[in-house]
């Protein structure tokens, strides 16, 4: 299991604009020429992790991947 | 609980007063015949809760009574969740809830009982159950679920699936569910509500155009209809929605707060970090005096506020509205939200909300508040056994604000001790003990609200450090800072001198000093009494009547259950939480006794009280003696498999582990003969015949002298006869000792078949009679009719004659042959009879308290013996054995 902090890359469905960072606590917002958005950041834990994925979910979006970036990236 | 009880949580919400009759799913809600749960799983703005409020409302649910609860994060504490769940029920039938006393910390068993009994039919709706995160909560939402009574059903609506085992039920056709499929506007039902309802004049291509942007999604074609209203160019705005690929409810938000007057708009903004929203409430957030005619306002325009009561006094914003209202309050006003949240936090606090206030101080990074909060509320918190709550608040404040606070720290510990982190314990314990200085001062840095709990803080962190001790098995340690805690303690602390006084009898029992043990713990329970902790009386008559039998004294065990047992809840006038331990250890006794009988009762009346009547071992000791009972019938694999669930379903607690299951798995396997496998455990355990004795050890000592009484007797290896004679007589001399007279009674009883084996019957006969001298006049049966096979000549000559002893030693077994076929077990008469109803294989095995695949060993055995291959000729040929007993029945 993953218990140090890590970068995740969170793409959905529909477009977001930069507003949403705050909401999504600090992720970057970036939107993609295909009708989806990226949320990109740091999350300390799987917790962190779940949270997002849970606010994602209570706005009824539509999930299409997630993906740990390794370090470096 | 400590927080009020909001009756806002339990009102079937009203239903909009703009609405599309639905009839296609209230059908399928209906015809849910014989279902036990309903799922309604889709994510926010799907309708969930609109479509059960119709449901309910078309009287189409077979049932007159209906429960509702909207569940909240609150909600992840097993006592406040329970006790909300009893309210919504309550509110049905004044009968339910009776019964289950003041101890809501675990009640789906009996809430499974009060419901199975209710004479009318009942649907329990769970509204937003996805907020239950809590595994306590889910584990007993489960088990309400699985043994749901067929007139009750359960409706819960989440946006997650709940865990529980859906495809099973799936399968067998105990689930009705509806997803977001089903749920989705259809083009019919879209342009209903936006013709009919919202009164939009659009053109078919214009409905399917928002259709298809939409998905059917309801919030959005809401939220889409809203921007058309008043507005001229429909066409235009339609054609700009469709053609974008916003979020769609971020778009449409956007458009419906452009269309409010400014005030409306920051009214919304302001108040959009509310979760329930009242005019006053409103006001002391906005600053303004408008809040209750905003709401009224937008409850008539439809926007996205969802009454809570029947008064329209309370509302909540719509899920999906609230959020994107918060990204735009983030967004243009970030530097107002925690100021928001703080107002908002002394409202509730003037209202006495702690939860709500706790809530909002920590949305409003403010910790010092939120823990000025939490530190005065922490006696009550633990005396309604809120401990869930206390972790979950604690564990959201910054770890320094915690640590710069020894109520809290050691309010922590309190919460901590319960799930059992016991190095954070120890950790915390460190913490705090530096921060108290010799003069009772608070030491430089630290912050201390409640100075009363500051106080009395050495004096909890010595019980604390004595119950953590003892856990570790640091017995000196343990008894030391007792010692020291009862000095620090104040005379009218019961329950502080109770809990020491407690865990002193529990160290004097794990040393074997059941003396001493049994003083502290009739202290303890006087103690406990008077500070009207009655439920922790359930534990010192579980100890003391355990320390009693170990005595030799089983009827004053007998009386010390008996005693706890009378005395119930004030409230309501039902047991104790702990009733059904007591029920297990009479049982326990009457086995001892040699009444199988009697001890079935017992555990039959355990078992109606059910786990939640029990303490955390009582599945563990209702195995173990279940074991016994099938032991005594002759069923070894049933006792087996039953001491493997008990070894299972062991949960450490204070209690010395005197009788490890592994041990009496192995006393059992010895007195089978198995040999081989009781040394096998003795080997993995580490013991040896030349260990020295201890009381912790004292039982597995004797297992392993059985397992080479046995071995003797099998193979006639002499060392292994003369191993346990050398062992027997240092565990014989350590038990007189300690006044271990149970303990001696056993050993003398293995010595008599171990002299007989040596073939000296002299040396036999001594030992036998020194045991039947000492346990005959208590009641000892069991322990000298197992050894029946070898010591029944001796027996006969040396019980009393005419006395309870001699009686059973004369009557032959169940299982010894006779007549025309084998005789039946006891047991397997039993299964036989329940093979003449209707009931199938898992209802007899729960009937006899075993498992499916015990059922299926009698039954195979049942067959063989009466010489047939089918339930039905078994059956008949039992009824011409006359092994029925029909003729007593009817």
């Amino acid at each position: 299991m993953t218990t140090y902090p890590c970068c995740y890359e969170v793409r959905l469905d529909g477009r977001l604009d930069e507003r949403w960072a705050g909401w999504f606590d600090g992720m970057t917002v970036t939107t993609d020429g295909d009708g989806t958005t990226t949320l990109r950041g740091p999350l300390v834990d799987q917790a962190a992790l779940h949270g997002l994925l849970r606010r994602v979910h209570d706005l009824g979006l539509a999930l299409v991947s997630v993906t740990r970036l390794d370090p470096g990236h | 609980m400590v927080q009020p009880l909001l009756a806002t949580k339990l009102h079937v919400p009203k239903r909009r007063r703009a609405l599309v009759p639905r009839p296609r799913l209230s059908e399928r809600l209906s015809r849910a015949d014989g279902a036990a749960l309903t799922l309604v799983s889709a994510p926010a703005g799907f309708g969930k809760t609109t479509v059960l409020t119709e449901w309910l409302d078309s009287g189409s649910t077979g049932a007159g009574a209906v429960a509702w609860l909207s569940l909240d994060e609150g909600d992840n504490d097993p006592a406040v969740f329970w006790t909300y769940v009893l309210a919504a029920l309550r509110t049905v039938s004044d009968a339910i809830g009776a019964d289950v006393g003041s101890s809501v910390d675990a009640v789906p068993t009996r809430l499974v009982n009060e419901l199975a009994a209710l004479p009318g039919e009942l649907v329990l709706v769970l509204d937003d159950y996805h907020v239950v995160d809590s595994s306590e909560v889910r584990d007993g939402v489960q088990l309400l679920v699985e043994h749901l009574p067929a007139q009750v059903r359960l409706v819960i609506a989440t946006r997650t699936d709940p865990v529980l085992p859906l495809a099973r039920m799936r399968g067998r056709g105990e689930l009705v569910e509806l997803r977001a499929a089903d749920l989705r506007f259809t083009d019919e039902e879209a342009a209903t509500y936006l013709g009919e309802v919202m009164g939009l004049d659009l053109t078919g291509d214009d409905v399917a155009a928002l259709e298809a942007r939409t998905e059917g999604w309801i919030a959005a074609l809401q939220l889409a209809a809203l921007s058309m209203q008043d507005r001229d160019d429909v066409a235009g705005f339609i054609a700009n929605f469709a053609g974008d690929d916003r979020y769609i409810v971020d778009y449409l938000v956007e458009e419906v707060l452009q269309r409010q007057p400014e005030p409306v708009r920051s009214f919304l903004l302001q108040t959009s970090v509310l979760g329930r929203l009242t005019g006053p409430l409103c006001d002391a957030v906005t600053g303004r005096d408008d809040g209750a005619a905003v709401l009224d306002a937008l409850d008539r325009g439809n926007l996205f506020v969802v009454p809570l009561d029947t008064r329209r006094r309370w509302y909540r914003y719509h899920h999906l509205f609230a959020d994107v209202l918060q990204v735009h309050l983030l967004d243009e006003q970030p530097g107002a939200v925690a100021d928001l949240h703080r107002r908002a936090c002394a409202w509730h606090e003037r209202e006495g909300d702690l939860a709500e206030a706790v809530a909002h101080a920590l949305a409003a990074g403010d910790h010092d508040r939120a823990a000025d909060l939490i530190e005065p509320a922490l006696p009550a918190l633990q005396q309604h056994r809120q401990e869930a709550t206390m972790r979950r608040w604690l564990e959201a404040l910054p770890d320094e604000v915690v640590r710069a606070r020894p109520v809290l720290s050691v309010g922590y510990v309190a919460a901590l001790m319960v799930s059992g982190d016991a190095a954070e314990v120890d950790e915390r314990l460190r913490d705090v003990e530096r921060l108290l200085t010799a003069d009772d001062a608070p030491a430089p840095g630290t912050v201390v609200v409640d100075e009363e709990a500051f106080r009395r803080l050495p004096a909890a962190i010595a019980v604390y450090r004595t119950g953590r001790l003892l856990l570790s098995g640091d017995v000196p340690g343990a008894i030391a800072h007792a010692r020291t805690a009862l000095d620090l303690l104040r005379p009218e602390d019961h329950q502080g001198r109770g809990a020491v006084a407690g865990l002193l009898g529990l160290a004097h029992w794990t040393t074997g000093d059941l003396d001493a043990g049994l003083r502290w713990w009739t202290e303890a329970a006087a103690a406990l009494e008077s500070a009207g902790f009655r439920s922790d009386v359930t534990g010192a008559a579980l100890a003391t009547a355990d320390i009693r039998s170990a005595q030799g004294r089983p009827g004053q065990a007998m009386a010390a259950y008996d005693r706890a047992l009378r005395i119930v809840d004030p409230g309501t006038g039902t047991p104790l939480r702990g009733a059904a331990d007591l029920h297990v250890g009479m049982a326990g006794v009457l086995l001892e006794r040699g009444d199988a009988a009697a001890a079935r009762r017992h555990l039959a009346a355990a078992d109606e009280l059910g786990e939640a009547g029990g303490l955390p071992q009582f599945p563990y000791r209702r195995c173990v003696e279940l074991a016994r009972v099938h032991e005594a019938d002759g069923d070894v694999d049933g006792a087996l498999a039953l001491l493997a669930e008990a070894e299972r379903r062991y949960v450490a607690d204070y209690f010395p582990e005197v009788r490890p299951v592994a041990a009496l798995r192995a006393r059992l396997l010895a007195r089978q003969g198995r040999w081989g496998e009781a040394l096998g455990w003795a080997r993995e355990r580490g013991l040896s015949p030349a260990d020295e004795p201890d009381y912790l050890h004292e039982f597995a000592h004797l297992c392993l002298a059985r397992a080479l009484v046995a071995r003797h007797a099998a193979t006639g290896e002499q060392q292994a006869l003369l191993d346990a004679v050398s062992l027997l007589d240092r565990l014989t001399a350590a038990a007189e000792a300690g006044g271990r007279t149970g303990s001696l009674i056993e050993l003398l009883v293995v010595r008599a078949v171990a002299e007989q084996a040596r073939g000296d019957t002299g040396a036999a006969a001594a030992a036998l009679r020194r045991a039947v001298d000492l346990g005959e006049p208590a009641g000892y049966v069991q322990v000298f009719l197992d050894e029946r096979r070898s010591l029944a000549a001796l027996l006969a000559t040396v019980a009393t004659p005419g006395g309870v002893l001699a009686a059973q030693v004369r009557r032959p077994t169940a299982d010894v042959p006779g007549g025309p076929v084998d005789a039946l077990t006891a047991r397997e008469l039993d299964v036989l009879r329940l093979l003449d109803t209707d009931l199938d294989g898992p209802d007899i095995a729960r009937r006899l308290f075993v498992s499916v695949n015990t059922v299926r060993t009698h039954t195979k055995n049942i067959y063989a013996k009466l010489g047939v291959n089918n339930r039905r000729a078994a059956v008949r040929r039992g009824d011409e054995l006359g092994l029925l007993g029909r003729a007593g029945e009817r």
